[in-house]
């Protein structure tokens, strides 16, 4: 039985798809496209299929991971075509491998992403912006965790990988590299949070963007 | 104003963004129509409703058509678009509904028809006819189908046009004339309504008596038929169904393959406004069936396939054909559902296979407590046959039965609310018998609903209960029941069940009801959240429809009923007599019980029973 891993990407109104949306639809995807995918033994047996890190809902991306193991073999490429003539024109699939299978997914390998933000911004911000924000020792930042959706104050400054700013078209954005595992795990909307509050600006959360643009293992 | 900046503020966004597999997408400037099919409930309801499907796939056949879909925005959605002036779009290509040519409602439930007032508000469109024609601006046209177009008159004052009766053929008809008739209004309706099956309200004049009941129907064009006869289409195998339905992104309530088997009933349940109002049984072919299960299983990557008609098991070669289904099914890892099943030996056996990890539960509806009673409505179900199954059932390891009944049917005696309570303690009998004190776990759940005459039936004469009556019904039904173990019940307490029985047998004037409790803030009645009797309260006093008149009149066999407009093609004689009787009436497929669907079309029953002793 072998294991594959695609790569695709997600564009367009259907960021609007939650995790178990995409869950769903691959699984179905897989089925128009008569790739039946192998599934665990147990009572409950479900399609050995996983990302290696959820998107959030809202988020477009280019470089998302999925593993899965199917029943029989079929040739990378082909996996590609077939996927692709069958998903919603906005996912993509960019690229399928085949992998050895080993012991530790894809989601215990995973470390890292890269995300692209994109704040509107009427007026510029001065050229330090970038190094003062990252010469900062702590970065705290209020959390909601737990059950009882607590706020816990947290330091995201060792999660935050790096930062980069650029503006254009009364743009800021940020390109930036967080912790993405399961070790250590820092989400970009905590990063918004601080950069706009530390920058100063007033950007309210439905116009900003986020792109995730690769995942690291 | 962006959408997007909309779908980041609400839950669920993906309910409004379109683009599914398998949903259309034309170019709006290469069709001479556009329709806009409306739900009046979210999303997830809607998605859920076949005939939608049906409707969507037949009128997106043709080149010249595009029909898209719009469904009623939850209410954090509502919020946000109010405050930002955003109206009510469409799913495919997000056009406002004002932009569309038709815009056509699905009337499935009476609790929904606020819902219909808010989303044409919602899109800035007049809700009443008369307002939109005193604009002076072109409106696209608002027309309506389902079951409960079958009784419009508490809509009339809203709706262009009515369709009523199959609308696989009738529908493309209505859109076709109007790309003919494009611009004048009037002329379009004159033509419309002399297709079969269209009510166009404004070609009549309703007058009433002193009393309150309905004189009659004064005609204002003389070339509108006097009675509006319903479409039949005779032929369903020939009819198009879905091979590709659209896969939501989100979960559904229904989220599954679905093949309609056949359309009618042969029983008769005399309270059930479905078993008459689709005569007769028009049964598609097990070849076809099988043909669109597994097109639609292709297409979609659905993992469960479902059967839909009125009684699953009536279907005339349902054993071939669920042992056919079984088959391919268990091949492709898909999970066959069959609802509604009545419960013989092949059932069991069925049933037995396709739950055997997971027994979810079996349910059974006798609908009233006693022999006597079940007769009286035609519910051709007796005790023994219950108990026989069930005991079937809990041998063959199910530990949870479910009880369906309905109370404040036409006659109905105390002595019926102790057969409820008798039915389930005999249950639970039956558990201990089989599986002794200990037997662990079991449970039956006694579910009761409120009963609603509805139009078209033999019961559209018969007096609702007052709402005291069931409140004090409920509660002797709860002391009843929870004096035994392993049994509870489940009722809905809330007085909806008579707003319900107020608009399915309201004239025109009850319009102004649903019009000021729309205007009170009432919406998704259906949805024990939202319902809010203190607004229907409100909007009774100022439009002054009496409840009790329309709920909880006997009406006179000689009346006239304000949906007497419509012909259904079940004669009255038929429905006085069956109204009438305290003995059972039996099925179709036995003997003709002389409905009258003759007098207009083919009854494929009639050939089935030819030669049997009548």
């Amino acid at each position: 039985m072998p294991r594959y891993v695609i790569t695709f990407s997600k564009k367009g109104y259907i960021k609007y798809t939650s995790h178990l949306d995409m869950i769903r639809l691959f699984k179905r995807a897989f089925n128009r496209s008569g790739i039946f995918l192998e599934y665990s033994e147990g009572f409950n047996p479900h399609p050995k299929m996983s990302f290696a890190q959820p998107l959030s809902l809202g988020y477009t991306a280019s470089g998302e991971l999925l593993e899965f193991d199917t029943k029989e073999a079929f040739a990378a490429g082909e996996i590609k075509k077939k996927m692709n003539s069958n998903m919603p024109g906005d996912i993509r699939v960019l690229d399928c491998v085949q992998i050895e299978k080993e012991k530790r997914s894809l989601a215990a390998k995973c470390c890292a992403a890269e995300y692209r933000i994109t704040i509107p911004c009427s007026g510029s911000l001065p050229d330090n912006t970038e190094k003062a924000f990252m010469a900062q020792e702590n970065i705290l930042v209020l959390k909601k965790s737990g059950k009882r959706k607590a706020e816990k104050q947290i330091d995201i400054r060792k999660m935050i990988r790096s930062l980069n700013i650029k503006e254009r078209n009364n743009n800021i954005i940020l390109s930036t590299i967080l912790d993405a595992g399961s070790n250590s795990n820092l989400s970009p909307e905590l990063l918004i949070k601080a950069f706009v509050d530390f920058a100063g600006i007033e950007a309210e959360r439905e116009d900003i963007e986020v792109h995730r643009v690769q995942i690291f293992m | 104003m962006n959408l997007d900046r909309l779908l980041k503020k609400v839950e669920k966004p993906a309910r409004y963004i379109g683009g599914e597999v398998n949903s259309v997408l034309k170019d709006p400037k290469d069709v001479s129509l556009r329709f806009a099919f409306a739900f009046p409930d979210i999303y997830e309801i809607g998605m859920s409703y076949m005939g939608m499907q049906i409707l969507y796939n037949i009128l997106n056949s043709h080149d010249d058509i595009f029909c898209e879909r719009v469904f009623a925005p939850a209410n954090d959605m509502e919020e946000a678009m109010r405050e930002e002036g955003f109206p009510l779009f469409s799913l495919e290509t997000k056009t406002p509904l004002a932009d569309f040519d038709i815009v056509g409602f699905t009337l499935q439930y009476e609790m929904s028809f606020t819902t219909i007032l808010n989303m044409l508000d919602l899109a800035g469109i007049p809700a009443k006819r008369a307002d939109r024609l005193k604009s002076g601006k072109k409106w696209p046209l608002i027309v309506a189908g389902g079951p409960c177009a079958f009784a419009p008159e508490p809509l009339a004052d809203f709706f262009d046009l009515f369709m009523i009766g199959d609308g696989e053929k009738l529908l493309p008809a209505v859109c076709r004339l109007r790309e003919e008739n494009p611009t004048d209004r009037d002329e379009y309706l004159k033509l419309a309504c002399k297709l079969p099956g269209v009510y166009v309200p404004e070609f009549y004049r309703p007058s009433y008596k002193e009393d309150g009941t309905v004189k009659g129907f004064k005609k204002l064009y003389s070339g509108a038929p006097d009675r509006v006869v319903r479409c039949f289409e005779k032929d369903i195998e020939s009819l198009p169904f879905p091979e590709k339905p659209i896969v939501p992104f989100i979960e559904t309530v229904h989220d599954r393959a679905v093949v309609e088997t056949f359309r009618g009933c042969t029983r008769g349940c005399r309270f059930c406004q479905a078993g008459m109002i689709y005569r007769p049984v028009r049964e598609r072919s097990p070849e076809t069936i099988l043909r669109y299960a597994r097109k639609q299983l292709e297409s979609t990557g659905h993992e469960e396939l479902s059967l839909l008609s009125l009684s699953t098991s009536d279907y005339s070669q349902f054993e071939p054909l669920v042992t056919e289904l079984q088959e391919y099914c268990a091949e492709k890892d898909i999970s066959l559902s069959l609802p509604s099943l009545r419960l013989d030996s092949f059932s069991f056996k069925v049933l037995n296979e396709i739950q055997k990890t997971r027994k979810s539960g079996l349910t059974f509806a006798p609908e009233a407590g006693t022999q006597r009673l079940r007769d009286r409505i035609n519910k051709n179900i007796t005790e023994d046959d219950i108990f026989h199954s069930v005991e079937q059932a809990i041998r063959l390891g199910w530990k949870k039965i479910k009880l369906y009944f309905m109370i404040g049917l036409p006659g109905e005696t105390e002595e019926d609310l102790d057969g409820i309570a008798d039915i389930a303690r005999r249950i639970v009998d039956i558990n201990y018998m089989i599986n002794g004190r200990a037997g662990g776990r079991f449970s039956v759940n006694v579910s009761v609903s409120n009963f609603v005459p509805k139009p078209h039936t033999p019961f559209e004469w018969e007096p609702q209960d007052t709402y005291e009556d069931f409140i004090e019904k409920h509660n002797y039904l709860r002391d009843r029941l929870k004096k035994l173990k392993n049994v509870s019940f489940s009722y809905h307490d809330s007085p909806v069940s008579v707003i319900e029985a107020v608009i399915a047998r309201g004239d025109r004037r009850v319009g102004a009801l649903i019009y000021d409790a729309w205007q009170n803030g009432c919406k998704f009645d259906g949805w024990s959240e939202y319902f809010d009797m203190e607004k229907w309260e409100k909007a009774f006093a100022s439009s002054g429809v009496d409840k009790a008149f329309y709920a909880e009149r006997r009406r006179n066999y000689n009346e006239i009923l304000p949906w007497d407009i419509i012909d259904t093609g079940v004669s009255k004689v038929f429905l006085m007599a069956e109204d009438q009787l305290a003995v059972t009436t039996g099925d179709c497929r036995d003997a003709c019980n002389d409905c009258g669907i003759i007098r207009y079309t083919d009854c494929p029953m009639m050939s089935c029973n030819a030669g049997k002793e009548k």
